[in-house]
């Protein structure tokens, strides 16, 4: 088929990134939401970890499967918290920053974009839905990507830091982050902005979509939760395997979007 | 048969949302350099009548042509070759003026360069200059459709499609959006088709009306064409100091020679077929003691065959008419 238009697509991921930079609705959350995350909670920790009465998690951890517990508990008593923490638990509550980023920038270009009726300008022009299409999931995904990527090694600087009083060593990134952040959390971005295409195609505005898509991402996001406390401890084939099934669904849903995202679509529903 | 000429033609072009026929066996052709006033009130099938014809939205029934290609197989061709300006400007409120402009401008080709020389000309032309790299959120409706324009304008489109262009705008900005339309027509051979509530800015551009009621193409024609085949006869403005009501205009009506009467800010607009009897109805006027001002015998506007052929149902929101209609005089399609 017809070969993409890459100025066009440019063109139209510069548009929603520029609009998207002065948008202070959106732009806070997707500054507080990974500073709370990936700054102050590792800070917390390290802090936590350095003080004199360090919390001592060995009760915890003989809970836990022991092929995960034990490289942990072979360290000293007062680098466990720090390790368990910011090496493992953290990792899956960290998926919460593509996932959230990429919902509301993906409602933003979607819905948003019929709800400003700036959508009709756009279908007037020549380009094709798909490169529209490719356009639009660009400017959502590839932000998503780079707030999580920034925000992780914001992150790693920072754990290390605070922990080095403890540690004498940087522990991280690790291997089971590399996972995290390279596999999984590009394909949650792709998931998250997946479901907000096709609730966006329904809704009218950006706060339907996002409360249609609140309905889908909450779960995933209570999921993402119950993984950090231990409820699905994550190793590294676990994650691997995760982030396989994500990216498959991912691209399942965003495939259909694609399929659906057509002129006369939308042009009937604005 | 289709028209080599035309620059837009459609054939029985039909289109309905959930159920409601929007456009209804639309049958038209605009030939190169015209500019054609698509009238109607909300609901009238205009805007979709634009989007099919732009290939933005596919028939139910029927073709559409524009520049030759095709609307439903050739549409990513039409649109680099047309301009849109569609109802709510469609801007992005927190890009800036020129960034709007610009958008649109690389999406179709042009170079960052090039593009921005011909934005500033043509906010220069829109009086817009100043405000160019100012966000479009704080904008008036009449700034936003100057922006707008100059957005439809940026790539010199061979057809241009203005969806109330000049709605929200000032007295002035209006009238240099009617000569900058005007301009593009006469001197410029561009084709424009503008959807419009305005029946006095539609007359003082449109080379040819289209009356759309409920997607219907009630009449389509030059204005004095159309009036022709609608009645005989002339119109006549009868200036009374005040608007005849509706007991004398039911004895004018019913005088030899007036075909009809409909009342006007300043008295009645009669219509004859003589002039001859015009002093018999004057004298019958003064007889009854009522003070004529005027008498002015003129071409029928685009506002006498608009109300003519929808019979009075503006729909509400038909303006700078003078609203009674002449009765309903029913589809005049050519």
């Amino acid at each position: 088929m017809s070969r993409r238009n890459w100025p066009a697509i440019r063109a139209v991921v510069w548009k929603d990134v520029t609009a998207i930079r002065r948008s202070k609705a959106i732009v806070l959350p997707m500054v507080i939401v990974p500073a709370l995350l990936l700054i102050v909670l590792p800070t917390v920790i390290g802090l936590a970890a350095r003080g004199t009465n360090s919390p001592d998690i060995s009760q915890f951890l003989s809970r836990l499967p022991h092929g995960f517990a034990s490289p942990i508990q072979r360290l000293p008593q007062n680098q466990q918290l720090i390790v368990l923490v910011n090496g493992y638990l953290l990792a899956p509550l960290f998926l919460i920053v593509p996932l959230m980023v990429s919902s509301v920038l993906a409602a933003d270009a979607f819905a948003g974009e019929k709800e400003r009726r700036t959508l009709e300008g756009l279908l007037h022009l020549p380009i094709t839905e798909r490169d529209l299409f490719y356009a639009k999931v660009a400017a959502a995904f590839v932000p998503a990507v780079a707030v999580s990527w920034i925000g992780w090694l914001a992150f790693t600087v920072v754990a290390d830091t605070v922990a080095w009083p403890v540690m004498h060593r940087a522990f991280l990134p690790t291997r089971l982050w590399a996972v995290v952040i390279l596999w999984v959390a590009p394909a949650v971005a792709a998931l998250g902005m997946g479901i907000m295409v096709r609730v966006s195609a329904r809704a009218k505005t950006t706060q339907e979509a996002s409360q249609l898509g609140g309905a889908v991402v909450l779960p995933l996001i209570f999921l993402a939760v119950g993984q950090s406390t231990g409820l699905l401890l994550v190793t590294m084939p676990v994650a691997l395997a995760i982030g396989g099934v994500i990216w498959v669904i991912a691209l399942a849903l965003l495939s259909r979007g694609a399929s659906r995202f057509t002129r006369d679509r939308m042009s009937a529903t604005m | 048969m289709p028209d080599a000429a035309a620059v837009i033609e459609t054939d029985d072009l039909t289109r309905g949302f959930r159920g409601v026929t929007a456009v209804d066996g639309l049958t038209l052709q605009v030939a190169a350099g015209e500019v054609v006033a698509l009238l109607g009130p909300n609901g009238a099938g205009k805007t979709t009548t634009v989007r099919l014809l732009n290939g933005v939205l596919s028939p139910e029934r029927g073709t559409s042509r524009v520049l030759g290609l095709d609307s439903s197989r050739d549409g990513h061709a039409i649109r680099a070759r047309t301009g849109v300006v569609t109802e709510t400007a469609s801007l992005d409120d927190r890009l800036t003026a020129m960034e709007n402009v610009l958008t649109h401008a690389r999406i179709r080709g042009l170079s960052i360069d090039e593009a921005r020389r011909r934005a500033m000309a043509l906010f220069e032309r829109f009086d817009m200059a100043g405000r160019a790299d100012e966000q479009v959120q704080g904008f008036s409706t009449g700034q936003r459709k100057r922006v707008a324009l100059a957005r439809s304008l940026v790539h010199d489109p061979e057809v241009l499609f203005l969806d109330e262009p000049t709605s929200g705008l000032d007295p002035d900005a209006t009238r240099d959006v009617t000569e900058l339309i005007a301009t593009l027509a006469r001197e410029r051979g561009r084709t424009v088709l503008l959807c419009t509530h305005f029946l006095a800015e539609a007359g003082r551009l449109c080379h040819r009306m289209a009356v759309l009621q409920r997607g219907r193409l009630l009449a389509f024609g030059r204005p004095d064409e159309l009036a022709a085949r609608l009645w005989r006869g002339t119109a006549v403005d009868l200036d009374l100091g005040r608007t005849a009501d509706e007991h004398l205009l039911g004895w004018v009506g019913a005088l030899e020679g007036v075909h009809g009467a409909d009342a006007s800010p300043t008295g009645a607009v009669i219509r004859i077929t003589d002039r001859a009897v015009l002093p018999t109805i004057v004298a019958s006027l003064v007889g009854r003691d009522i003070t004529v001002y005027a008498v002015v015998p003129r071409p029928a506007t685009m506002e006498d065959v608009y109300f003519a052929v929808t019979g009075g149902d503006i729909g509400g929101d038909i303006g700078d008419g003078s609203g009674d209609g002449l009765g309903g005089i029913g589809q005049v399609v050519p």
